[in-house]
């Protein structure tokens, strides 16, 4: 997609909430499911980074700053909790820019590895609320399969310490992993569930096509349905709500960070390789930190990507953003905001489907349970 | 040229006997065609031929040839097919040609379309010089095979050449026994014009090529001639030989064999067979034609794309130009909408249509199962000709149901024949006899329901005798027998290209296995679908096939809502490539399921 121009309008401080997510694209190894931009750093990386965040913040600025305060910040990677505590320092203060509102939720990607006290210090410490610790299993055998470079012992250590902190925090696990079975599948998620997070994130392993197993795929694969349907099952009992389909939270504590992107609430993302969505128009930053620092270097914007809107693509895709939640779809919502005929149109291929995939009221339509186990082939028939 | 310099000949032999490698060898040492353009197997000109080693369409071609004698002679030789779909063509061949080589394999000897080609020569009195081929192999037994020429076929082998194409030996004595023993042409150019159509094709550029023999009077370029069946009247425009390309002549004499382009626009005026006259002063009669070839085996053709339909039919016609034994009629099927009901001479014949459809006019296409004609008396008297199972007419209506016999005749080495009995047993066979040709060789003849033929016979054969056997076969007619249509249900609903005619003892047999391949075949839907066989209102066989339950789930954060759009995109359009069958999915491999469902085993 060619870039006409370099400028995306900005809502003033009137606006909407916006949503912040800055991308953290370094990480201590490069895992071999993994296709996000990340890459090991080299001496002065991570400063030439920041300085390249500086200079893109500034350009955002100049289009028409202030900024409406945010309804939530997350930093994402990569792995954040990379950067030292003076590297956080920095990054906070050229965040300073913005205001925050009051309750907002801020989050923190981090992996056990490179947790360390003085991060939950001085996050907790610098308005942090929430941290999600990329934990993927508990069993040393998964971990290794996986090329993590910590073991379940320190991801134990990671978890106390997050107890321990009185962070609100998240775990992210993987299941369907190459000669996993549902016994050990179980064992990682009853054991994780006693550090009291109040918020889990499931993935099916997936073979992404730019990943290392994407172009040569593990032996040992199984179907992920049965350890899907079980964690639904177990957490459900576990008093933990399943809000969206690879995501759960215990009281309520939802990432309302997530919910914006299915939302498509207005996003700003900064960094290499981060997405926005602005004045419904998604784009995409550079993805090498070369290419992002020659352009931030240039006074430019780093675009590589921006979607214009088309009427078509984006009433479907709200759909199925929409439908990946428990809220789903509400029918007067999605009439005002798309209008009547894509809503005809879209109850039509809902209405083809068997009716026990969905939960459907008077106004909001949204994925059973069973649904959601089989959510990409009802999504493929919205696209 | 003067008649008696020309002979016209035919090389015939049963597949892989080396009749094609020999017709090279000719045309390398006539100097027909320059070494540096010698390819192998030169006459067969389509991609398939080359690619299957296999010849369908004929090929004429003229050589020079200075005897022993020192007279100077034209050598047309006229290629055949070797694969008993392309009988017809054959004959046809034979038609203009005096003189026929049989050429027989040193090692395998005499095989069933030995015979079948070599009573063909006979019948249209043609001279026949026996040809051992392939005596360079280690394995040759040129005094066997010369016994089986006399034994099984009659004809005297005392002077039969030894050959060796692939090494050029015998080439020589073979061309000089074809000026000796085939004789030259018999027409004047005395007499009023009278030329035989033994082919034609249809070219993008030219449009129908005639192939041509002359056999009374000449033609010449300007004349104005009349196609004796149609009536019509052409200026030709050009007339050549060839050498195997094109090579446009000023005059074609009585005996000659050559081309005609005379800005005629389909093949349907050009009816092979048909007698080529002037127009000023016409012959008085038309010569012996031929019989029309009627299709036998009947299939489905629907293009994969709805709207690919128009493509499909220009497709198909311009097929049917070059090579006139495919039929078409349009035929509606409510699983895969419109299409084609296409009938073909054979499975092989069949086959390669659809390879051409397929590579030549870049069509994408789905096949349904082949299937036989049947005849259907009704109970009023009536008998009707259906060309597929969805035509059959309501069970209360129908007297009987008669089906084509073919009788077939297998060579086969005596250790197989209890096993090759006995597949012509399992396929409703009926025997008629059995001899020993030789103490180790067996001729077996049995008459076989056609139906029971185009399911993979040939194939079973080959594996159940170690591809030792060979075999021909002939129509015999229509023959009553009971029959049944067995329906094949997706989801409660009748699928009509799935429907098949079977005898009621295989209906269940035959059924399950469909059953069960399609099972195999269509991938897990939202909901459980229900596939069954039903012969009326009887269901006969049921499997499910479970809904779907293997999904991936996946991250879907921020810049991932273009990537994961982009992969169900993806994932969209790969489904495309499947039939919608109500609200199953169905992979077009499922239409040819039950090809092969025999195959399988169990």
């Amino acid at each position: 997609m060619a870039i006409e121009e370099e400028r995306l309008p900005f809502f003033g401080p009137s606006g909407p909430p916006l949503y912040l997510y800055v991308h953290v694209p370094f990480c201590r190894s490069k895992c071999p499911y993994c296709a996000f931009y990340s890459v090991v750093p080299g001496t002065g990386a991570v400063e030439a980074y920041l300085d390249g965040l500086e200079a893109e913040i500034s350009l955002r600025l100049r289009e028409g700053a202030p900024f409406p305060s945010l309804s939530s910040v997350y930093f994402g990677g990569g792995t954040p909790s990379l950067l030292s505590p003076s590297q956080w320092e920095r990054l906070f203060s050229l965040l300073e820019v913005f205001c925050l509102r009051p309750g907002a939720e801020v989050t923190v990607e981090a992996n056990p590895e490179s947790l360390t006290a003085s991060h939950l210090c001085l996050w907790r410490e610098r308005g942090v609320t929430r941290v999600s610790l990329g934990v993927q299993s508990l069993d040393d055998e998964e971990l290794r399969i996986l090329g993590r470079s910590h073991d379940s012992r320190r991801a134990r250590d990671a978890l106390g310490a997050l107890a321990a902190s009185g962070l609100s925090f998240s775990a992210d696990l993987i299941f369907n992993i190459p000669g996993q079975t549902l016994r050990r599948w179980h064992r990682t998620v009853r054991e994780i569930l006693a550090f009291g997070m109040d918020h889990l994130s499931l993935y099916e392993l997936t073979l992404e096509e730019r990943s290392a197993w994407g172009r040569r795929p593990p032996e040992g694969m199984a179907s992920g349905y049965p350890f899907y349907r079980w964690s639904q099952w177990y957490l459900a009992s576990r008093g933990f709500f399943q809000y969206e389909v690879a995501s759960f939270a215990f009281n309520r504590r939802w990432s309302r960070h997530n919910l914006a992107y299915w939302n498509r609430a207005p996003v700003l993302g900064l960094g290499p390789g981060a997405w926005g969505f602005l004045a419904e128009r998604r784009y995409g930053n550079e993805n090498s930190l070369a290419g992002y620092l020659r352009k931030t270097e240039e006074g430019r914007l780093p675009l590589a990507v921006v979607e214009e809107p088309d009427q078509e693509r984006d009433w479907r895709e709200a759909a199925i953003l929409a439908l990946r939640t428990a809220w789903g779809i509400s029918r007067s919502l999605f009439a005002r905001r798309y209008g009547p005929v894509p809503l005809e149109t879209l109850l039509t291929v809902i209405d083809g489907l068997p009716e026990r995939f969905f939960r459907k009221t008077e106004d909001r339509i949204a994925l059973s349970r069973r649904g959601m186990a089989v959510a990409n082939a009802i999504w493929e028939r919205i696209l | 040229m003067e008649t008696r310099r020309i002979r016209n000949f035919s090389i015939i032999a049963h597949v892989d006997h080396g009749k094609s490698t020999l017709a090279d060898r000719l045309l390398e040492v006539t100097h027909t065609v320059e070494d540096r353009k010698m390819r192998q197997q030169l006459l067969d000109h389509l991609e398939l031929e080359r690619e299957r080693g296999i010849t369908i369409k004929l090929v004429p071609v003229r050589m020079n040839y200075r005897g022993r004698d020192g007279v100077d002679y034209i050598l047309n030789l006229i290629d055949t097919p070797g694969h008993v779909d392309f009988t017809y063509e054959v004959s046809r061949s034979l038609a203009a040609s005096e003189g026929a080589v049989l050429v027989v394999d040193a090692a395998q000897g005499v095989e069933a379309q030995t015979v079948a080609n070599a009573y063909l020569a006979v019948d249209q009195g043609l001279e026949i010089i026996p040809v051992i081929n392939k005596i360079d192999l280690p394995s040759a037994q040129p005094e066997v095979a010369k016994r089986e020429l006399e034994e099984v076929i009659g004809i005297d082998a005392s002077e039969a050449i030894l050959a060796s194409a692939k090494e050029g030996r015998g080439i020589d004595e073979i061309l000089e026994a074809i000026v000796a023993i085939v004789p030259p042409p018999a027409g004047t150019e005395a007499e009023p014009l009278q030329a035989l159509i033994f082919d034609s094709v249809y070219d993008n550029y030219r449009g129908v090529i005639c192939y041509i023999r002359v056999v009374n009077g000449s033609m010449r370029t300007g004349q104005t001639v009349t196609f004796m069946a149609t009536g019509l009247s052409y200026q030709v425009e050009e007339i050549g030989v060839f050498r195997p390309q094109m090579v446009p002549i000023e005059e074609l004499g009585a005996g000659e064999v050559g081309y005609l382009i005379a800005n005629i626009k389909t093949l349907t005026e050009a009816h092979v067979g048909d007698t080529v006259t002037e127009t000023r002063h016409p012959a008085a009669g038309p010569l012996p034609g031929y019989r029309k070839v009627k299709p036998v085996v009947f299939c489905g053709f629907y293009p994969i794309e709805r709207e690919d339909y128009t493509q499909l039919r220009e497709a198909l016609e311009k097929l049917q130009l070059n090579d006139s034994a495919i039929f078409f009629e349009p035929e509606t099927s409510t699983a895969l909408g419109f299409g084609f009901r296409c009938g073909f001479l054979g499975l092989l014949h069949m086959d390669v249509a659809k390879e051409r459809l397929q590579r030549e006019f870049d069509v994408d296409l789905v096949a349904t199962a082949p299937n036989v004609v049947y005849h259907v008396l009704l109970t009023d008297g009536e008998v009707e000709e259906i060309h597929s199972p969805a035509e059959l007419p309501e069970i209360t209506r129908i007297e009987e149901i008669r089906e084509p016999i073919i009788r077939i005749t297998v060579f086969v080495p005596s250790d197989f024949v209890g096993k090759s009995m006995q597949l012509c047993q399992d396929r409703r066979g009926t025997f008629v006899s059995m001899d020993y040709i030789t103490p180790e060789r067996v001729r077996l003849v049995y008459d076989l329901p056609l139906a029971e033929f185009i399911i993979d016979f040939h194939d079973r054969l080959k594996s159940a005798t170690r591809g030792y056997a060979s075999l021909d076969y002939e129509q015999r007619g229509f023959q009553a027998a009971d029959l049944v249509k067995v329906d094949v249900l997706i989801n409660e609903e009748p699928v009509d290209a799935f429907s098949f005619i079977c005898h009621r003892d295989a209906a269940f047999y035959r059924g399950q296995a469909v059953v069960r391949k399609l099972k195999e075949l269509i991938p897990r839907q939202l909901f459980e679908v229900p596939i069954q066989a039903a012969v009326g209102k009887r269901v006969i066989v049921r499997q499910n096939v479970k809904p779907l339950r293997k999904d991936v789930l996946a991250k879907c954060y921020g810049g991932d809502i273009t990537r994961k759009r982009k992969l169900l995109e993806k994932q969209k359009e790969g489904k495309k490539r499947m039939k919608q069958i109500g609200r199953v999915s169905v992979p077009q491999e499922a239409f040819l399921a039950f090809l092969d469902v025999d195959s399988d085993g169990d």
